[in-house]
């Protein structure tokens, strides 16, 4: 093939992933630009909003700023709101990636049989699945990984008065590798619905509804899957804003929490469970696939 | 294609019994949507049978256990929330969550299912040409599921309202969940079942613009998210507001807030410059009193119904709009 010269661009089946899919492609490009844009301008406005959110005096003393100018300060509003809004989209994302994987990504191909098509055309079904999966796989990470990379510059400090404390379920998923996998595990989960009903509709619906069940069984037990620290003091105490309280007794002298530090194992272990799940749903994908073709 | 089903003897000649014709077939067409709507009704309706009864008691007896509720001085720990009443939360949220998830779900079915696929598959206009108009085929598209619709979503209202009326002062010990909130205000009234009309009627106008059944149902979903944003942003605007001022402090906190701040003494209202105390600083300026623009709760039923009136209108509006875009394409009179 050294003689024929190769054309610029992607080539084959990914151009052709690409090519069928440019509403999702533009909708994934817009996407990512918008969050894109909204970080950088949050991280240009971080110094003045945290400004606006620090201890106050009336009238000003002891290096206390006067609490009206800095009342008059709502830049950082502005900043908690641009900052949530991104984080929840964020952790938000494998709910539409699963509808669209269940349907317009495997199940319409398979409905409306233009599947059948691409595989006369000396592309076995395999090798089509594996493109199908793995050009959004590619551009799905690359959006949530830079998407999450730029969320945690933005972030600067982790402010929780700004950006919220680290054990809330949107800033947790949002914040480490879970925001990068789930929205795998939705295209997984999509394109398994997709291969099992065969049609554009139903697929979309179920993939929908594994990626809520999904979402919110983890979000339910998250607590669950590391040890907590137990800690007991005869006359009662307080724990710091950065403990996730889980319980206390009657007598408030003994809580079990999650520290800070429980961060990063509480992320691996998620991470792990939602990329397992990712990786069952892919293999079993393929697995209905060659059942189903010769 | 896998649309191979069952061959059903063909409808006897002699009128059968049940329904019959096009709500026949709209009713065995749709089978799965209809059976999925029953079964979301049945868990919002045992979701919240089940807060109403056990799992009020389980959370009240909690309370009292902790020895919270009686006339002595409460515990420290009543504001800390227990199992028994983070269970009845969960049940509370799964029925309102219901009611607030199905006018999303109506629009992407309606856009995709209901009329998108039928015109995608060409189905529909092989209806056209079974002695059925194409404006009888999209009315009884939009009557049927309007009718289940309403039922179901009048039922769970009704259910919500009733689990409201009696666990006033669980929330008030708890301190959660307030009449004016999103989810509880459209819960409680008529909002709920006339946001899952308008669901219904901006799926089918996205179906009958994008004629595929996948982008209508994204377009349906991003309209309805956008209508809603809107609404429930001015919702706050949509009957006259009261006011309450004092002297040296804030007013009490009854309702939903939309405005507060400091009046000078020329009445004019400002943004409160935080003096908190300091005479000396109200001085300055001029500040001699605080302001609260509120609704109260006996504004629930004048928001709410000025709110369903203006999303019945939406609705209707495109409803008009969707069959004169029908009759426009089909070129048949009405």
């Amino acid at each position: 093939m050294t003689g024929v010269r190769a054309p610029r661009g992607p080539r084959g089946l990914i151009w052709a992933t690409l090519r069928v899919h440019r509403t999702a492609l533009i909708f994934w490009g817009l996407a990512l630009t918008a969050a894109t844009v909204c970080l950088v301008w949050m991280y240009a406005i971080a110094d003045d909003a945290r400004r606006g959110n620090v201890p106050c005096a009336e009238p000003a003393h002891d290096g206390y700023p006067s609490c009206s100018s800095v009342e008059a300060i709502t830049v950082d509003d502005t900043y908690t709101q641009g900052i949530a809004l991104v984080t929840t989209a964020l952790t938000y994302a494998i709910f539409p990636v699963a509808a669209w994987a269940g349907g317009a990504l495997v199940g319409r191909e398979l409905e409306n049989g233009t599947a059948r098509l691409a595989w006369t055309q000396s592309v076995t079904p395999a090798r089509w699945l594996a493109a199908r999966l793995a050009v959004p796989a590619v551009l799905l990470t690359a959006a949530t990984g830079t998407v999450t990379l730029l969320g945690l510059w933005a972030r600067q400090d982790d402010d929780p008065n700004l950006v919220g404390d680290w054990y809330y379920p949107d800033v947790f998923l949002g914040t480490g590798p879970t925001a990068v996998v789930y929205p795998l595990a939705g295209l997984a989960l999509g394109a398994l619905a997709g291969l099992l009903l065969r049609r554009a509709l139903p697929a979309a619906g179920v993939g929908f509804a594994a990626a809520l069940l999904l979402y919110n069984l983890l979000e339910r037990n998250r607590e669950t899957l590391w040890p907590t620290v137990t800690r007991a003091e005869a006359g009662g105490f307080e724990l710091p804003r950065s403990a996730w309280q889980m319980g206390w007794n009657d007598s408030l002298t003994r809580a079990t929490y999650h520290p800070r530090s429980h961060f990063w194992p509480l992320q691996y272990v998620e991470t792990g469970i939602v990329l397992a799940i990712a990786a069952a749903a892919t293999l079993a994908a393929f697995a209905v696939l060659r059942r189903r073709t010769p | 294609m896998t649309a191979v089903t069952t061959l059903d003897t063909p409808a006897a000649v002699t009128s059968s019994r049940g329904p019959r014709g096009l709500l026949w077939a709209m009713l065995r067409l749709h089978r799965w949507a209809l059976w999925f709507w029953l079964l979301l009704v049945a868990v919002g309706a045992g979701a919240l049978l089940w807060a109403y009864g056990p799992g009020a008691d389980a959370a009240w007896a909690e309370y009292h256990k902790a020895g919270c509720g009686s006339t002595t001085p409460p515990d420290l720990g009543c504001d800390l929330i227990g199992p028994a009443y983070t269970r009845y939360d969960t049940f509370v949220g799964v029925g309102a969550g219901i009611l607030g998830l199905a006018p999303f779900l109506t629009a992407a079915w309606a856009g995709g299912a209901l009329i998108g696929r039928e015109l995608e598959s060409g189905t529909a206009q092989l209806a056209w040409t079974q002695s059925v108009s194409p404006a009888r085929w999209l009315a009884a598209k939009l009557a049927v599921p309007a009718a289940l619709l309403t039922t179901g979503m009048l039922l769970l209202t009704l259910l919500h309202r009733l689990l409201w009326s009696t666990d006033g002062p669980l929330r008030a010990a708890m301190g959660s969940r307030s009449w004016y909130q999103g989810t509880t205000f459209e819960a409680n009234g008529t909002l709920a079942t006339s946001y899952a009309l308008l669901g219904l009627a901006v799926g089918v106008l996205a179906a009958l613009l994008q004629r595929r059944a996948l982008p209508a149902l994204g377009l349906a979903v991003v309209v309805l998210a956008l209508l809603t944003t809107v609404l429930g942003t001015v919702r706050p605007y949509l009957w006259p507001l009261e006011t309450l001022t004092n002297k040296h402090e804030y007013p009490a906190y009854i309702g939903m807030v939309v405005d507060e701040g400091a009046l000078t003494s020329t009445g004019a209202r400002v943004a409160d410059p935080i003096c908190v105390d300091n005479t000396k600083c109200l001085a300055e300026h001029d500040i001699v009193g605080f302001y609260r623009d509120y609704h109260p709760s006996s504004h629930f039923w004048p928001l709410q119904l000025v709110e369903t009136g203006i999303v019945l209108a939406v609705a209707a509006l495109t409803v008009l709009v969707a069959f004169r875009l029908l009759n426009r394409r089909t070129g048949a009179a009405v």
